[in-house]
């Protein structure tokens, strides 16, 4: 146990774990410590007059929880729904939230050396906001995505 | 020793003697003389002095010791109660109550000593006793007398004649109590003839005689020994009458057989030590009398009783158990699963409909007990939660009499329905609108004296706060008899301030220009003062209100008063619902609301400014189309009759026009969560049986 919780605290220090899903045509990588839970699509109840990429609120467990669209969230086109559609549960700050993705590809474990930290540049494109760094995996590239803020409203 | 785990129970009784004395003191203020309230303040005093003093809070004991000191100089008619000295004991009361709420932050009383209070309390006793010489030269008289009876506490040397008679502290205050009262206290001996039989019955008759014209409230032997007749041909007795000592010996020596009664009166106050031992030796007292009474006449009960409990009023107290919020709100979670879990059996058994008619039947029968238990279940669960609102606004006398004061008016606050319940987080949320309420009638809707007395009105202005139950929700009222809302300056000053164009200030009714008012940043007051006017106020009561899924609403009349009605909903958790259906969406709309739901003809349909109306039983109620206010995608199908839910908010109705109707069912409200923007039509959501959403419109922000 201990040795188990020591590898932890070490890894913790230095690589993060991802989960890597898709979202429209990229991989985007979502940090593991703010995921609660991934459900599989079901009904969402609109919520009328509410932000346009919320699309409404799921019974999950007993809770209602508020669906976003990442999608629309980052200016992309609207979500398709297919048997690979997931709703990744996250909790940030004290409130549950689900965000509707494409897919749910795998977990990584990416080190420092394999990410790169990008500055927050004045780019318009309403997705690099939310990007807080690149890694590579595998020869391939992921946005690592800043949840956090996805979610919050400044 | 470690009193951490008592901390609890400190604040607790802290804050509930607190508010006591607050009580006590605004009724002395009145009744200056009342003598059972006097009491009750030292009693109030004397225990928070002595729990501060077990806890270690050495200021907050200091402070209580000198309030306590001039309760006891007014207790014994020493100093008059007067405006300026219950303005020094209040502010005495924010200091306990600041000391308090430091304990409960931090455990500790923080470092105020409250030196100007305290020096304001002893100036008072000085002043007293210099400014009325009278009382002062009685003083060491009672002393000496008081340490007489203190270092012996047996003046046996005295009073060889009265057999050694020694009265108890509770016996000595019925005393000096009677003695305040204009009362006459004597000291008697009575002696029986030597050659009497039934000395025991001579002396009951002596006891009997004298009931109806004072009361015997200590005699010596004990009136046990006497019955026993357990003395020799004399005993004594100290009896507390108004009528004279002649009259008093007269009764007893018309009993035969009595050789003589002599006596003395007493006039000097005995010196009473605290009041907690005298309650106890008095309740030991009680006890022991008890314990012997089964023997007893009942005659002798009665006057013993009688005599050794003087004028002590006893409260019925409930059984009651501290239970932590919390606790109740898993609980509370627990019931609403429940609930949800039941409506699920109750889907399902409907889908199931008519496939097996015998089984289906007892299912539905078990369904139907298994919704009586939750429903009840709910409500006991509601009812342990609720609180009377007593709680909230036991603190607005002292509030509105501190008012008087700064604002320089006479008012009056007149309150109801203090045991009017609501939930407890309503409890806890609501204190803060009402006072907000409370001081702006008290600041902008009284009138000044001379104003009120042109208008012919009384000078003491009034300010009512009722409380009452209407059907599933409490409703309070802040009412005052004072100026009332001047519409037309609303209106120039929303124009001024840039709020509403003079265009728009033409179209507004003045209900909507009042409105204004709860709008934000937004105050009429010509000047700003202290209490209010810096336009931080009713918007906030609006929103806290609103947020608490209530509603606040004004009546006003210019020059003769203004009326904020708060409207708030009995539950919070779990409320009956009617379920409707928009196209393929399902919505819940409170039945505490509803009046009516009416199928009216298309053609029924008026149109008054371009808006539809329909006449319902001699009232014109507007139609709001819930697909067009909610969204709902598609199109509603043409249909030759409507169904329309008819709400009302107060005396306001309106028709929700809705596709059709699901049926009655108990929902549990849930938030929606943060981040998400919820119109405020929409009050929450609810998990329907077959585990799909559906969302509660909120009707009252429709009409």
């Amino acid at each position: 146990m201990e040795e188990v919780k020591k590898i932890e605290s070490e890894e913790s220090s230095t690589s993060i774990q991802y989960i890597v899903v898709r979202i429209g045509n990229e991989q985007y990588g979502i940090n593991i410590q703010y995921i609660d839970n991934i459900v599989r699509s079901q009904r969402i109840t609109r919520v009328p007059k509410t932000q346009v990429y919320y699309k409404g609120v799921i019974n999950l467990r007993g809770e209602i929880i508020p669906v976003m669209s990442i999608r629309e969230k980052l200016g992309l086109e609207p979500d398709e729904f297919t048997d690979k559609t997931r709703i990744i549960i996250v909790k940030v700050e004290n409130a549950t939230i689900g965000v509707i993705v494409d897919q749910v590809r795998e977990v990584v474990t990416l080190d420092e050396e394999n990410t790169e930290k990008i500055t927050k540049t004045t780019n318009d494109d309403a997705a690099a906001g939310y990007i807080s760094g690149i890694g590579k995996n595998k020869g391939e590239l992921i946005s690592l995505l800043d949840i956090v803020s996805v979610i919050v409203e400044n | 020793m470690d009193v951490s785990q008592y901390l609890e129970i400190f604040i607790d009784e802290s804050n509930e003697h607190l508010q006591s004395l607050s009580d006590q003191l605004m009724i002395l203020e009145k009744e200056p003389e009342n003598s059972d309230t006097i009491n009750e303040i030292f009693r109030a005093a004397h225990s928070l002095k002595g729990m501060a003093g077990t806890m270690g809070y050495k200021r907050m004991q200091n402070l209580t010791h000198d309030m306590e000191n001039v309760f006891s100089e007014v207790r014994n008619g020493n100093m008059k109660v007067n405006s300026e000295l219950v303005d020094v004991l209040f502010q005495c009361l924010d200091a306990l109550e600041t000391y308090v709420s430091n304990i409960q932050e931090s455990q500790d009383e923080g470092t105020d000593d409250n030196e100007p209070i305290i020096k304001a309390l002893n100036a008072f006793i000085a002043s007293e006793n210099q400014g009325t010489p009278a009382p002062q030269a009685e003083k060491p008289a009672e002393q000496a007398t008081s340490v007489a009876a203190a270092s012996t506490d047996a003046p046996s040397d005295e009073e060889p004649e009265y057999n050694n008679i020694v009265l108890a502290d509770f016996e000595k205050h019925a005393v000096n109590e009677a003695l305040s009262k204009n009362m006459h206290a004597y000291m008697i001996k009575v002696t029986v003839d030597e050659n009497c039989i039934l000395k025991a019955a001579r002396a009951f008759l002596v006891f009997k005689n004298l009931e109806g014209h004072g009361d015997v409230i200590k005699s010596q032997p004990s009136v046990q020994d006497i019955e026993d007749e357990k003395f020799d041909f004399d005993f004594s007795i100290v009896v507390v009458t108004d009528e004279d000592y002649d009259t008093v010996i007269g009764h007893i020596k018309s009993v035969s057989e009595i050789k003589d009664a002599t006596g003395k009166e007493l006039t000097v106050p005995y010196k009473v030590e605290t009041p907690v031992e005298e309650l106890k030796k008095e309740e030991t007292k009680v006890e022991k009398t008890n314990t012997a009474a089964p023997a007893k006449a009942k005659e002798n009960k009665a006057t013993a009783s009688k005599g050794k409990t003087p004028a002590k009023s006893s409260k019925p107290v409930g059984h009651t158990v501290r239970v932590d919020i919390e606790k109740l709100d898993v609980l509370m979670n627990l019931v609403s699963e429940l609930i949800i879990a039941k409506n699920g059996l109750v889907s399902a058994s409907a889908s199931e409909e008519g496939e097996n008619n015998t089984l289906n039947q007892s299912f539905n029968e078990q369904i139907e007990y298994l919704e009586r238990v939750t429903t009840n279940l709910h409500e006991s669960v509601m009812k342990v939660r609720m609180m009377p609102i007593e709680s909230v606004v036991s603190k607005f006398p002292r509030m509105i009499r501190d008012l008087t004061k700064k604002l320089n008016k006479k008012m009056e606050l007149y309150m109801s329905g203090e045991d009017t319940e609501l939930d407890r987080t309503v409890i806890d949320e609501i204190g803060d609108p009402l006072m907000h309420l409370l001081r702006n009638s008290a600041d902008h809707g009284l009138e000044s004296a001379e104003v009120r007395r042109e208008r012919g009105k009384s000078e003491v202005g009034s300010i009512f706060l009722d409380a009452y139950q209407d059907g599933n929700n409490v409703v309070i009222e802040v009412r005052d008899d004072g100026n009332g809302i001047d519409v037309e300056k609303v209106k120039n000053k929303a124009i001024e301030k840039g709020t509403i164009t003079e265009e728009q200030a033409e179209m507004m009714s003045d209900k909507e220009i009042v409105d204004l008012l709860f709008k934000p940043s937004f105050s009429t007051a010509d000047k700003v003062t202290d209490v209010s006017g810096r336009g931080v106020g009713l918007d906030v009561v609006k929103s806290k209100i609103e947020a608490l899924g209530g509603d606040v609403e004004v009546k006003t009349k210019y020059g003769e008063g203004s009326t904020f009605i708060i409207r708030l909903p009995l539950t919070l958790a779990i409320i009956q619902a009617l379920m409707v259906k928009l196209g393929d969406e399902k919505y819940a709309i409170s039945l505490g609301s509803i009046q009516t739901i009416e199928d009216i003809p298309v053609t029924d349909i008026k149109y008054v400014h371009a808006k539809e109306v329909i006449h319902l039983r001699g009232n014109v109620i507007p139609l709001i189309r819930l697909r067009d206010v909610l969204d709902v995608p598609g199109e509603a199908k043409e249909q030759d009759t409507i169904t329309v839910v008819i709400v009302s908010k107060g005396d306001k109705q309106a028709g929700l026009v809705v596709d059709s109707l699901i049926g009655q069912m108990e929902i549990v409200i849930k938030s929606l969560g943060k981040y998400i923007n919820i119109n405020k039509m929409i009050s929450g959501a609810t998990i329907l049986g077959d585990g799909s959403v559906a969302l509660i419109i909120d009707a009252n922000t429709l009409v």
